[in-house]
């Protein structure tokens, strides 16, 4: 290595210094340089514009809100007719028909006529829940209620719709009003039947005394337990899903699920047939009799819609999805399997109304990924690849909008378990 | 905040600005407004081909800095730097294995909470930063300047203290981030009370280089003089205002500290990289580089446009989208000053590709200058939001990192160390194969550290932006490119523990008598 003789000639002494040459600088340098300037100043104009045009569509966003929580009069029938084609007429019918058995007509009803727009409202407000008789007929009625659903405005217009069109009734139901029976409705629970609202309106036909609710279905100590504390390394159901069941983002709503649909989940989950790391740790400490008892639990719970859209999907494309399906891309509509208004069929279809739209989102995707693949004869797999990311969450968004199902009333739960098994069976053997 | 029309406007001019005065300079030159250097004693070399003879000591471009006695006065502390520096490299080195091990060996050091990989993976950036790479630039500086400026190193004394206290700093910083004790953002989670000692370290650097360049005995100031007297001002300036306490809240402080921590790569890292290649690729090659003009666009393009190239960490975050757009633009206007370096430094070596294979320093060093252009190419078109979309939050981005901060600034310094410390010391590296393996080891290693992150990386980002796959298959996915980064990560360690074993063994080598002989490190 110290000998010179094995080095390249080529190499310079040590007392070389580096100094720059005198050249040029290349011509393909000032093209460069001047191109990315130009293409810089377009970006930077394009944001700016971009940004004034996103600044004007939030100020104008901002004025419809305001303009939306201003108190009205009087509603005009146009919009009346919307919100009750939208939210009543897929049980009531679009003409107030009802259907036969199931749901009481409105046209030409006689509690309509006795209780006009004002009673619809407190109705609409708060649901139903009990026996009641309409022209003579008693049906069994669950009705949601649209307070979380439905603003003050919506359920005048709709209300004063409802009397003026389908009995004829002269006088409708302010915005105002609305809102005083918003205030008396607060934390109230459903009506009970027909019975409670001839108590509280004068002048409505007989109705059917109320069921007592209370004493069908022994509260399960055990299952309260579960619920609100959990039992052991397993922690309560109400940490994440809430402790009215409405859940939250990606934890979904519980609340009147059917019980046969969240008894099968919490299998799936045992068996690893459904995938979730969480669940899967839960539902393996529960026993087959806790699971019944925990899906009878949250199949009769009733809880306001905690769900509002929040994903920034196209409202009306998830109306359509939702109510018609899109056949161009082979998706029926959800309520054709998942009942009118997204209310669930029981036992196989869940309710999806008022359910949490990121849940009903990631679900979807899962489906399509097919990380989620429970569903009977791969229904659900084919749905989710068909719809694209913003169908996902345009449907979710809409079904979030909806208000929430009526829950099965104890008193149809317990006929039904009494049917399939022994009553007994419910009650903890741990 | 939200951002108004004026403030906007304002933040676009500090663009038109820098662009402006990047079009007059490019102007001046053109019309041969800035005087270039030396043009006659340019012609007289040029004139009989290949330059000049060896011992010919009265002719333009040769000054022998050991006969005027300047190597003597900065061996020292150059080579103080260069200890404490491959210390740290190796300390850092072994955290940064141990923390890539951990992403898939999850349970290997759960023991204790030193040993997660959150202080692990911390560690190794503050030790490698701060300890490795400047100190090792430092060195370089402290070498380069008195050179190139022909007069000795003022307060040698100061800049001992300096090291001293660096030292104390990093040790402590990182003392500190082991045991949990943090300021809580990347790239500034030395706590600022320990932050003070860095920064007195850092004003006995600063002090003895001005000193020295004031004392400077050349009327021109060679390319690499700009790249370091401006980095080691303008990194102090950085280094304080991003670390005083209290004084940057919520959105303000995630911006402050983007603006910091990608300024420290390029406002104090990259100067010091390109500063020591543009010194050294010339010296040892014999050739100048290729223009003065090229030279003064390419620094005075990275003055202009880099200190607002940070904030594109934050695409998608809640900062205003001028401010992002901005930072955008920036970053892709860097390709100027990285064209123009790339020209200066690439075109001398491809004119001498002899030196390639006869030096191994140039090696090292001109691989790193070409890893530079690479890294920053890929810098800017990461930038971009098409691209930042996918690779944000990826191990995408942990590739780049390393393609500039290893393969570009740390080569081009193991290169400058393979090269000074002979000549500082008067001895030969005892095992010159050895620093063929180490050449080779970083080489193969970190080809295949980056090309595993980069794919792994870019599925990742893929992945992550399928909503129909659960986020848990981004994660396995990674498993065998996480592996190959370990893989990679421990070939480069390897190599770094060779450069220590050389360095140890010459230190305790006796001095040749032929010391000031032409001598290149390896062959």
């Amino acid at each position: 290595m110290t000998d010179k003789n094995k080095q390249d000639p080529r190499l310079p002494d040590e007392t070389f210094e580096p100094y720059e040459a005198n050249r040029r600088i290349p011509l393909p340098v000032y093209w460069i340089a001047i191109a990315l300037a130009i293409w810089g100043v377009v970006m930077l104009v394009q944001t700016s514009h971009s940004t004034l045009l996103a600044d004007k569509e939030r100020a104008a966003l901002d004025k419809q809100d305001v303009a939306a929580n201003a108190p009205v009069g009087a509603e005009p029938a146009a919009s009346g007719k919307t919100v009750f084609n939208a939210n009543c007429a897929t049980c009531h019918g679009e003409f107030g028909t009802g259907s036969v058995g199931a749901v009481p007509p409105l046209a030409n009803s006689d509690i309509v006529k006795a209780g006009g727009a004002k009673l619809i409202a407190q109705i609409a407000m708060r649901g139903i829940d009990g026996p009641i008789t309409v022209n003579g007929t008693t049906y069994d009625g669950h009705m949601p209620n649209f307070a979380s659903a439905l603003d003050d405005k919506e359920i005048a217009a709709a209300a004063s719709y409802v009397a003026r069109t389908f009995t004829g009734a002269k006088d409708g139901v302010s915005a105002e009003a609305v809102a005083e029976i918003r205030k008396a409705s607060a934390g109230q629970d459903p009506w009970a039947g027909g019975a409670e609202l001839a108590a509280a309106t004068p002048g409505l036909p007989a109705q059917p005394s109320a069921p007592q609710a209370a004493a069908d279905m022994v509260q399960n100590a055990d299952v309260a337990t579960l619920v609100s504390q959990g039992a052991g390394s397993v922690w309560s159901c109400a940490s994440c899903h809430g402790d009215q069941g409405e859940g939250t983002q990606t934890v979904p709503r519980l609340a009147g699920l059917p019980a046969a649909y969240i008894a099968k989940q919490l299998h799936d989950f045992q068996q690893g047939t459904r995938e979730n790391d969480s669940m899967a740790y839960v539902a393996k400490a529960l026993t087959d009799a806790q699971i019944t008892a925990l899906a009878d639990h949250y199949a009769v719970m009733r809880a306001p819609s905690g769900a509002r859209p929040s994903l920034d999907g196209d409202l009306a494309r998830g109306e359509q999805i939702a109510r018609e399906g899109d056949w161009s891309i082979g998706v029926p509509a959800c309520f054709t399997c998942h009942g009118p208004s997204g209310f669930g069929v029981a036992p196989d279809f869940p309710a999806l109304a008022a359910q949490q739209p990121a849940y009903v989102a990631h679900q979807l995707a899962m489906w399509a990924g097919g990380s989620r693949h429970n569903s009977p004869l791969g229904l659900m797999a084919g749905i989710g690849k068909a719809l694209n990311d913003a169908d996902r969450r345009a449907v979710a968004d809409y079904l979030a909008s909806l208000p929430p199902v009526p829950a099965t009333p104890k008193v149809e739960l317990t006929a039904m378990r009494s049917d399939a098994q022994p009553a007994k069976e419910t009650t903890n053997d741990q | 905040m939200q951002i108004t029309p004026t403030l906007g406007l304002l933040l676009a001019l500090s663009f038109v600005i820098s662009l402006i005065a990047l079009s007059i300079l490019i102007w001046a030159i053109a019309n041969r407004q800035v005087r270039t250097p030396d043009q006659d004693d340019a012609r007289t070399i040029f004139a009989p081909g290949e330059g000049a003879e060896i011992d010919e000591h009265d002719k333009p471009h040769h000054f022998d800095p050991v006969r005027a006695g300047i190597d003597a006065s900065s061996a020292r502390p150059v080579l103080w730097l260069v200890g404490a520096a491959v210390f740290w490299l190796i300390y850092g080195s072994l955290h940064g294995l141990a923390a890539s091990l951990e992403l898939h060996l999850p349970d290997m050091m759960t023991g204790a909470a030193q040993m997660t990989f959150g202080r692990m993976r911390t560690v190794h950036l503050n030790s490698v930063a701060y300890g490795w790479a400047s100190q090792a630039g430092l060195a370089s500086v402290f070498w380069i300047i008195p050179r190139i400026f022909h007069t000795r190193l003022r307060h040698a004394g100061m800049v001992k203290t300096g090291i001293v206290l660096w030292n104390i700093g990093v040790a402590a910083g990182v003392a500190a981030i082991a045991s949990g004790w943090t300021d809580g953002l990347e790239w500034l989670e030395i706590p600022w009370q320990i932050d003070i000692i860095l920064a007195a370290g850092a004003a006995c650097f600063v002090l003895p280089l001005i000193q020295t360049a004031r004392a400077r005995k050349v009327h021109h100031i060679y390319v690499s003089g700009w790249y370091f007297l401006a980095g080691i001002l303008w990194f102090p300036v950085l280094f304080v205002i991003a670390n005083i306490p209290g004084l940057h809240w919520g959105i303000e402080q995630a911006t402050v500290n983007w603006w910091f921590a990608h300024n420290v790569l390029g406002l104090w890292l990259t100067p010091l990289g390109v500063g020591t290649a543009y010194y050294m690729i010339p010296k040892i090659i014999g050739k100048p580089v290729y223009s003065y003009a090229v030279s003064l666009v390419g620094f005075w393009a990275l003055a202009l446009f880099y200190s607002q190239v940070g904030i594109h960490h934050l695409i998608g975050g809640p900062v205003p989208t001028w401010l992002v757009t901005l930072s955008i633009v920036h970053s892709v206007m860097m390709f100027v000053p990285v064209i123009a370096v790339a020209i200066n430094q690439h075109v001398t070596v491809a004119r001498n590709l002899w030196a390639f294979k006869e030096s191994v320093p140039l090696r090292f060093i001109s691989l790193g200058a070409l890893c530079y252009t690479l890294a920053s190419f890929q810098g800017s078109i990461e930038a971009l939001r098409s691209v930042n979309s996918i690779t944000h939050f990826t191990h995408y981005t942990v590739g780049h990192a390393h393609l500039g901060a290893y393969a570009f600034v740390s080569l081009v310094m193991m290169g400058a160390i393979y090269q000074i410390v002979p000549r500082a010391t008067g001895k030969q590296f005892p095992f010159p194969r050895m620093i063929m393996w180490h050449f080779w080891l970083n080489v193969i290693g970190f080809a295949v550290y980056f090309l595993s992150l980069t794919i792994g990386g870019v599925l990742q980002g893929l992945a992550m932006l399928d909503a129909t796959k659960p986020f848990a298959d981004s994660v396995t996915l990674l498993k065998p490119y996480l592996e190959g980064r370990s893989l990679g990560g421990g070939l480069m360690t390897l190599g770094h523990v060779l450069l220590a074993i050389n360095l140890i063994a010459l230190a305790f080598a006796k001095r040749e008598t032929t010391e000031t002989d032409n001598m290149v490190a390896a062959e």
